[in-house]
């Protein structure tokens, strides 16, 4: 462990550290654009340059060795003064946007301006203009007068997603960040997290272009539930002292955006573009009131009828959602495992077009919860015909064909989402999702991640892990 | 003219590349000495014991520079000849390219025994036309009398040679950038550390060496350390070859013994200045070198360490000589669209340097100078000083600095009065 | 592409195992050679051949100064204008270019003969100014010789 000193402040540092990692494990903020702890050392931006005492020039930390003995000081005058220099020279030809881009209130540029003691520029010559609005896939657009040329989305697409979709064409003042001309990076799974990691406002998320500001809206945790991964993330909704003053009232209770909540036991810093797309899953049309043969009822009149059909049953199957939080699915075995033989339901299969499982993030089960469903309810469901006896089948969840129903038996089907098969049960109930509610997640590696609520439920709809309990008692017919 | 020739020993004809007549002049005899009677390390040791330095700009010692590769490491080492030559106002590169090619190659065969590098590479600027030709002819001569490939003069050393071509970047005569190159990517120089030395071309040891300095070999190894640290000066040893260009009657290439007399170079062996003119200024070893004035000149000689302490270097010898009633602020301008043009954009100072240097000089020649923009030159060639990548920021900085030094009043002039004083000249045509 | 991959294989083992990326910029070159330039069908050719990502190939491509992914005229006239050719009169010599050939640095004449360029540095300064033509280097050229060499030029 070579002992360094930083600011006079003796370290141990690990012997294979740069600088900056020794700097940054031991609470020492050294300023970096181009620098990422998952990516390989750039050392273009020059932002980290630092001072080693007894030396008239500065060296950028974050690819300096550590050495026993060591001395650097990180804010001398000499190093506030190169690096009010970078700044200078790194604003030189960076459009005054701030007013019109996404990334004010989360730009590294912005922030160093204010940390680093920025000052207007000193050039008194035109900026140089370069391409605004470039598509660079579907989903991302890059404004190349405000990129910094740090290089962090080409080094992410070569090491981290190795789609190799992006790098720097042309040279000098006229380099421009580029996709490869055949398009890899609409192809690329994981593109979107060169929106997280661009440290301005060079590129941006199109979905998310021009939505809100994003002072006004906060991040709740959740989980993704798109694959056996379960990668935390934070989804973004607007905070309820910003609310908009709007005649929809579901312009507040919608998701804004996904990004990564970093987890290193997990996903890292990353997730792919199907966490980034929860809207897709999660602002679906939703069942919100209770049915009998499609005809409306108040819930507790459903429940109460579910409680009389599943007395009467006398071989009751139950199909679990792999998507039920590790609570639900506990209740359900508390309150019903019991009475009813319960099988364990693929909801989401692989859809056509989605890659199915690689070595980075993505696991070929599309589905949140299968390890903790699998634990309580040892039956996978085979998909296969239903055993004949059967008089009874409640389905929780998506993802089960209908046809597999016994003729006769009845019909209990437990649903957040719309579909044609709610109208057709005995009995229907809309059930809460995962952003409205809190609970917990098992992941395929056995790890347990937990998700707030990120929005009231309606009343007419039920929250699962209540509703078993409530299924549980026994209907008594009133005197 | 110092009668000291290392190099330039021979009358150039038009066949005096071939092989043939290489060997006539003694050629690869060092070569077989050395494969027959020396280690790889004794080469090394008479390398190092001459002292001599890199010719390339850099004056690097090259025993040191080749002391780092650890022999018998397990890896392959590579060995690469610089001959980039893009540093304007060199051209003796190119000599040696095309009048003594087969130097070179036994050169580099022996640098390959000494270093245990099995594949060598003459990285070549892609505009080369003859010394491409005429060192592919060699390396194919080289060939076929066994001095290159399997098993070289029956022992069991081998060494492949393969040229490779550039396609255009000044950036590519610095040696990691080189390497980028060479290895198929876009040419951007790397960080260091590590050194090349310990992780070069596809990370492993390499050398890289000027065309010159590799072509000083044959002679160091043949004749031995002390006969070549009999010439020159103590740190400098040797002979350098000048190529001298510009505003001087007859510009070429020139061997010369380092600590030769600079003016006596100037005026007796090139011939002085064109058309009769006064000297004004010399540019010393190519554009990204300190300017010094005629009357700064007068005294030195051509030895790195007096130049060093007249505040400039010898760099790559490429010796650019100004006539009085040029215009140093468009000669500037000629300078700083150069490095804006060359720059590659990878580190913010340069990038962003570069083209702010040349949208101030543009806007000065073209009269709309202002009383700040000399500081602001200074400023941008300060904040390039020691903190890019690779060494071009820095040069810029020299280029810029150094002119202002000595000619300030030309640019105070130029923005009070929006326009040269001394017309805008270049070239120089009448007489004074 | 095609017809040149049994020369492509006979360069590529001249070089080292595992320096199939180098092979790009010799490729390039050749590929050039024949064509004039290189199209996009030679790009996916060559990531074919040598299994090199795409983006490797559009990068260099960019960078350099002497490749091409457009056609320009048969004789590209590529005079220098760096420091000592400026002192021996580069100037004067692309001021006679470009009237002569009646179009400006960057321009193709109509007739598709002549492209002119200005290039920095060719590293012959001591026989300033230089001009290229193609692949040859012209040295110490004057309006006249140019004129001379240009009519010669079909």
């Amino acid at each position: 462990m070579p002992r360094i000193f930083i600011n006079g402040q003796p370290i141990d540092a690990e012997p294979q550290h740069t600088v900056m990692e020794a700097a940054r494990a031991n609470g020492v903020v050294i300023p970096y654009f181009c620098w990422h702890p998952q990516l390989s050392i750039a050392g273009n931006c020059r932002i980290c340059a630092i001072q080693i005492e007894d030396r008239s020039w500065v060296e950028i930390a974050c690819n300096m060795p550590v050495s026993e003995g060591l001395r650097v000081l990180t804010d001398s005058d000499q190093v506030k003064a190169y690096r009010k220099s970078i700044m200078q020279l790194m604003t030189l030809n960076h459009p005054v946007d701030c007013g019109i881009c996404d990334k004010a209130g989360e730009c590294t540029l912005q922030d160093y301006h204010y940390l680093y003691n920025g000052s207007p520029s000193l050039s008194r010559d035109v900026k140089v203009r370069s391409t605004k609005f470039h598509p660079l896939s579907e989903r991302i657009v890059l404004d190349n007068e405000r990129c910094i040329l740090c290089s962090r989305c080409v080094r992410f697409t070569r090491e981290i997603s190795k789609s190799n979709a992006l790098g720097i064409i042309q040279r000098g003042d006229a380099s421009l960040v580029r996709a490869a001309e055949d398009r890899p990076l609409d192809a690329d799974p994981y593109s979107d997290n060169v929106i997280d990691i661009c440290p301005v406002g060079a590129l941006l998320s199109r979905s998310f272009l021009y939505k809100s500001r994003v002072w006004y809206l906060q991040p709740t945790p959740s989980i993704c539930p798109g694959c056996a991964r379960g990668c935390t993330v934070n989804i973004w909704h607007r905070k309820a002292e910003w609310k908009l003053n709007a005649l929809d009232p579901a312009k507040n209770v919608r998701i804004e955006r996904v990004t990564p909540l970093e987890n290193p036991s997990v996903n890292g810093p990353w997730i792919c573009n199907k966490g980034r797309d929860l809207v897709q899953i999660f602002e679906r049309p939703r069942a919100e009131h209770a049915m009998q043969k499609g005809g409306l009822v108040d819930l507790e009149a459903a429940i109460r009828s579910a409680r009389r059909l599943i007395d009467e049953a006398a071989h009751p199957v139950a199909l679990v959602s792999n998507w039920g939080s590790n609570e639900e699915l506990a209740a359900f075995r508390q309150a019903l495992g019991a009475r009813f033989t319960t099988l364990v339901k693929q909801d989401w299969a692989v859809q056509p077009g989605e890659r199915i499982e690689d070595d980075l993030l993505i696991r070929a089960d599309k589905n949140p919860n299968t390890l903790a469903a699998r634990a309580l309810f040892p039956i996978a469901d085979d998909g296969g015909a239903l055993d004949g006896a059967t008089d009874l089948v409640l389905v929780w969840g998506e993802g089960f064909d209908f046809e597999r129903v016994p003729r006769g038996a009845v019909i209990i089907v437990l649903n957040a989402y719309v579909q044609p098969e709610n109208g057709h049960a005995d009995v229907f109930i809309p059930v809460s999702i995962q952003t409205e509610r809190r609970g917990h997640y098992t992941n395929f590696q056995g790890t347990v991640s937990a998700f707030e609520p990120c929005f009231p439920k309606k009343p007419s709809i039920a929250d699962a892990e209540a509703l078993f309990a409530a299924l549980a008692i026994p209907e008594v017919e009133p005197a | 003219m110092s009668s000291t020739k290392l190099l330039m020993t021979f009358p150039v004809s038009a066949t005096s590349h071939t092989l043939v007549e290489y060997r006539e002049r003694g050629g690869y005899a060092t070569l077989e000495k050395v494969l027959r009677q020396m280690t790889p390390t004794q080469v090394n040791d008479e390398i190092t014991a001459s002292g001599i330095q890199g010719r390339g700009g850099a004056a690097f010692p090259m025993g040191r520079k080749w002391g780092v590769i650890h022999l018998n490491d397990g890896q392959p080492h590579y060995l690469c000849a610089n001959a980039d030559e893009g540093e304007p106002g060199t051209f003796k590169d190119r000599w040696i390219l095309e009048n003594a090619p087969h130097l070179l190659v036994e050169s580099m065969v022996i640098a390959a025994y000494a270093l245990q590098v099995r594949n060598a590479f003459v990285y070549m600027r892609g505009e080369f036309d003859l010394p491409y030709r005429r060192l592919a002819a060699s390396v194919d001569e080289a060939y076929e009398a066994g001095y290159l490939g399997e098993r070289i003069l029956g022992t069991d050393v081998s060494c492949d040679l393969v040229i490779y071509r550039g396609a255009g970047s000044y950036v590519c005569g610095e040696a990691s950038a080189l390497l980028t190159s060479i290895e198929g990517r876009k040419p951007y120089p790397r960080n260091r550390p590590p050194r090349l030395t310990v992780r070069g071309l596809y990370q492993r040891p390499t050398v890289v060496n000027n065309v010159e300095t590799l072509a000083n070999i044959v002679g160091i190894v043949a004749n031995g350390a002390q006969a070549f640290r009999a010439v020159g000066t103590a740190k400098n040893p040797g002979t350098r070859l000048i190529s001298i260009s510009g505003h001087i009657c007859r510009p070429g290439v020139y061997e010369i013994e380092v600590g030769y007399p600079w003016s006596k170079f100037i005026y007796e062996d090139c011939g002085g200045v064109r058309g009769g003119r006064q000297l004004k200024a010399v540019i010393p070893g190519g554009i990204s070198t300190k300017v010094l004035t005629a009357a700064e000149i007068e005294p030195l000689h051509l030895d790195n360490q007096e130049v060093e302490a007249a505040g400039s270097s010898l760099g790559s010898g490429g010796m650019i000589v100004i006539a009085e009633g040029t215009c140093m602020v468009r000669l500037l301008q000629v300078m700083l669209r150069f490095y804006h043009h060359e720059s590659c954009g990878q580190c913010t100072p340069c990038r962003e340097g570069m083209g702010w240097l040349h949208r101030i000089i543009d806007r000065v020649v073209a009269g709309d100078g202002r009383p700040e923009d000399i500081e602001r030159l200074y400023q941008i060639s300060a904040w390039n000083d020691g903190t890019t990548i690779c060494g071009m920021g820095d040069a810029a900085g020299y280029a810029t600095s150094g002119i202002l030094n000595k000619f300030r009043d030309e640019f105070e002039y130029y923005i009070d009065n929006k326009r040269s004083r001394l017309h805008g000249n270049l070239e120089c045509l009448a007489s004074s | 592409m095609k017809d040149l991959v049994a020369e492509f294989d006979a360069i590529r083992a001249r070089f080292p195992a595992g320096f199939d990326s180098s092979l790009v910029v010799p490729f390039l070159r050749r590929i050039q050679e024949d064509r004039g330039y290189v199209a996009d069908s030679d790009i996916d050719a060559l990531v074919d051949y040598l299994c090199v990502p795409r983006i490797q190939i559009e990068e260099v491509l960019s960078y350099y100064t002497q490749f091409r992914r457009k056609p320009i005229g048969r004789w590209h006239v590529q005079a220098c204008r760096n420091v000592s050719c400026s002192l021996l009169g580069a100037d004067r010599i692309v001021d006679h270019l470009t009237q002569r050939l009646r179009i400006r640095p960057g321009e193709t004449t109509g007739d598709g003969r002549f492209t002119l360029s200005t290039v920095e540095c060719l590293a012959s300064c001591g026989t300033a100014p230089v001009v290229m033509i193609n692949e040859t280097c012209h040295e110490c050229v004057t309006p006249q010789k140019l004129d001379a060499l240009l009519e010669a030029l079909t």
